[in-house]
């Protein structure tokens, strides 16, 4: 028995039926009539298709104190990989044109939008999709990569919105100083009217920062999801401490880690294999316990008369 | 009763409000980490047994929600980690899928949620720290709202007011909007940790749910918001999706890292009236049918896909 739609409508929603039970008048605005975009626009806060970049985050208004301190993103320029974002983001607020051949242009202000380069006259490029501010992490979808690139010097790839790494191929050249160029290289645009060859493969250094970008992506979901589950990794992280604890690496790893750091080297440990006829080797770790084998409950010869000084180290 | 298996990790489920046998699933590889995503849209089988697949939409990254629209039986949209949001005509072949993907977020784009009321838009809420409201009959967004300071994880419209939503956020708050004005009309400073899910009662349009990394769940009277009405407590680990039944007033629905799928009412002492555990890993989606009463679906990372009616085993064959 399917509730059938009735037009485009669904059936009506239960608590529709029923009516409120509102203990009280709501803090709301009575609703306008009209749609969606009609009221928006007549309420005056109406901005279509508004990117919002790093920049802009910062300077936005939060209105409230928090309740504790947001934490840093990986993908934001205190933490390891921005230096390089941030060397960007520098370059971008620049608002280099660009010119000469083979550069598309740059001319994005930090804004997340190239517009138009000239492609050293070789046929206008379109958003080019050179992102600034500070985040190397803006990626994905819009404007990204040349749009009816006539003179086909790169294939007139273009993509409408397919978001493959259009700003990679800017930022990264943009960053290396090599000379920007809006990355074409999405699929072929079918609404090219040009009809350009096909994208040429990416230079070594895009598929460098491609793959940069993949890692940068991989840790930020990974810290979110950390985030989102602060008592499940602590216990994962402990359960994991504990299992070194218990198996006994723990403490031997640390103390030569750190000793390691200080510069000294320590000689891992090695087991002696048996001699001939399965007896042990006589030597300094095949002594005590019967018989050359480290148990790790098993109490521990104690070396050097009672001198502790050196049981972790080797 | 019936279930699924995904070959990606579940990562939310909505019944379809048009039809009671259709759910959206909405999955991804490596837990949402690195990889594809796919779409599936099942048909539950209400004698019982697997579900079957009516079709399925796979996306380049993840799928981090899905919703139905209100006003097209085969519209979906879908919330993608590279920050697009895609649009999927069921009526039409795979290969005329998705009918548009509009991209302007900056990161990923981790809920969904169309108007109910108005019902010709939807709002998407992003890990770029805003929220964005879409109209079907624009190319790009209508308007962004940026006010919190870290992800938004979800944004959910009034069931009965067409101009209102609510967002929660990492940032530790809940804000009501009014898509006429300017600013947030609400900050509700609702958790000491980050808020994950949020909800509005369908039947008191005043009432907010809020479920957050600090375990519990709270429910906020917007008139009165300095302190909440009640505080859920028995999730052993962060609180992932919360939601109000459309059938009756006082019951919640949550799903949480600690595995489990819990079912409370807020007005009674003991609060806490199901538990499920019949995932095996995070169950991070969870639904209520609008158009039967009890009938209850959920996913999370062990691959699986369950829909049974309240106070029955999801696993029972």
């Amino acid at each position: 028995m399917d509730n059938k739609p009735q037009g485009s409508s669904p059936p009506p929603k239960p608590w529709e039926r029923a009516g409120s039970t509102s203990s009280g008048p709501p803090p709301f605005k009575p609703p306008t009539p009209g749609s969606t975009s009609d009221v928006v626009e007549a309420s005056g806060t109406s901005r279509p298709g508004e990117i919002v970049t790093a920049a802009d985050k910062s300077a936005a208004v939060s209105r409230t104190p928090l309740a504790r301190p947001v934490p840093s993103r990986p993908w934001e320029p205190n933490t390891g990989m921005n230096t390089y974002g941030t060397g960007v983001g520098g370059y971008n607020s620049g608002q280099t044109y660009g010119s000469g051949y083979g550069t598309s242009g740059m001319y994005g202000g930090g804004l997340g939008t190239t517009y138009g380069g000239l492609g050293g006259g070789l046929g206008s490029t379109y958003g080019g999709g050179m992102y600034g501010g500070s985040s190397m992490y803006n990626r994905g979808g819009y404007g990204g990569g040349l749009y009816g690139s006539g003179g086909g010097m790169y294939g007139g790839g273009g993509m409408y919105g397919g978001g493959l790494g259009g700003q990679m191929g800017g930022y990264g050249m943009g960053g290396m100083g090599m000379g920007g160029m809006g990355g074409p290289y999405g699929d072929q645009d079918p609404n090219n009217p040009y009809g350009g060859a096909p994208p040429q493969p990416p230079s070594f250094w895009i598929s460098f920062l491609r793959v940069m970008q993949g890692v940068v992506t991989f840790f930020g979901r990974i810290s979110i999801l950390i985030d989102q589950n602060t008592q499940a990794f602590h216990l994962f992280m402990s359960a994991l401490l504990q299992l070194f604890d218990r198996s006994g690496v723990l403490y031997g790893e640390l103390a030569r880690f750190v000793l390691r750091v200080l510069g000294i080297r320590t000689k891992p440990r090695k087991v002696h294999p048996p001699g001939p006829d399965g007896l042990p080797v006589p030597g300094p770790y095949n002594q005590g316990n019967g018989g050359g084998q480290h148990y790790i409950e098993g109490p521990k010869a104690v070396p050097n008369g009672g001198n502790w000084d050196n049981v972790w180290g080797n | 009763m019936p279930m699924f298996k995904t070959p990606f990790n579940g990562y939310s489920v909505k019944f379809s409000p048009f039809y009671e046998h259709k759910l959206a699933v909405a999955t991804s590889q490596n837990f949402g980490i690195l990889g594809n995503g796919r779409i599936h849209v099942l048909d539950v089988n209400p004698a019982g047994g697997p579900m079957a697949e009516i079709s399925s939409f796979e996306t380049a990254d993840g799928v981090y929600d899905v919703t139905w629209s209100e006003e097209n039986e085969n519209l979906l949209v879908a919330a993608i980690a590279d920050g697009s949001v895609k649009l999927y005509d069921l009526a039409l072949p795979p290969a005329g899928n998705p009918i548009r993907s509009l991209s302007e977020h900056t990161r990923e784009v981790h809920s969904v949620d169309w108007n109910p009321v108005r019902r010709d838009s939807f709002i998407t809420s992003s890990w770029d720290d805003t929220i964005k409201l879409w109209t079907v009959d624009r190319p790009t967004s209508v308007r962004t709202f940026k006010e919190h300071a870290y992800c938004v994880y979800q944004s959910v419209w009034n069931p009965r007011h067409a101009d209102i939503f609510c967002s929660a956020s990492g940032d530790c708050t809940v804000r009501v909007w009014d898509v006429r004005e300017p600013v947030s009309t609400m900050i509700l400073p609702a958790h000491e940790f980050e808020v994950l899910s949020c909800d509005w009662n369908k039947y008191d349009d005043c009432l907010i749910v809020t479920a957050s990394v600090d375990k519990s769940i709270k429910v906020w009277d917007v008139r009165n918001f300095r302190v909440p009405i009640t505080v859920l407590n028995g999730h052993s680990y962060a609180v992932r999706k919360v939601k109000f039944s459309p059938h009756r007033q006082s019951l919640i629905a949550s799903c949480s890292y600690d595995m489990t799928v819990c079912l409370w009412d807020y007005q009674v002492e003991d609060a806490l009236v199901g538990r499920y555990d019949h995932h095996t890993e995070f169950a991070v989606g969870v639904d209520m049918s609008v158009l039967v009463e009890g009938l209850l679906a959920s996913t999370g990372w062990d691959e699986m896909v369950y829909v049974w009616p309240h106070g029955t085993d999801p696993r029972a064959p």
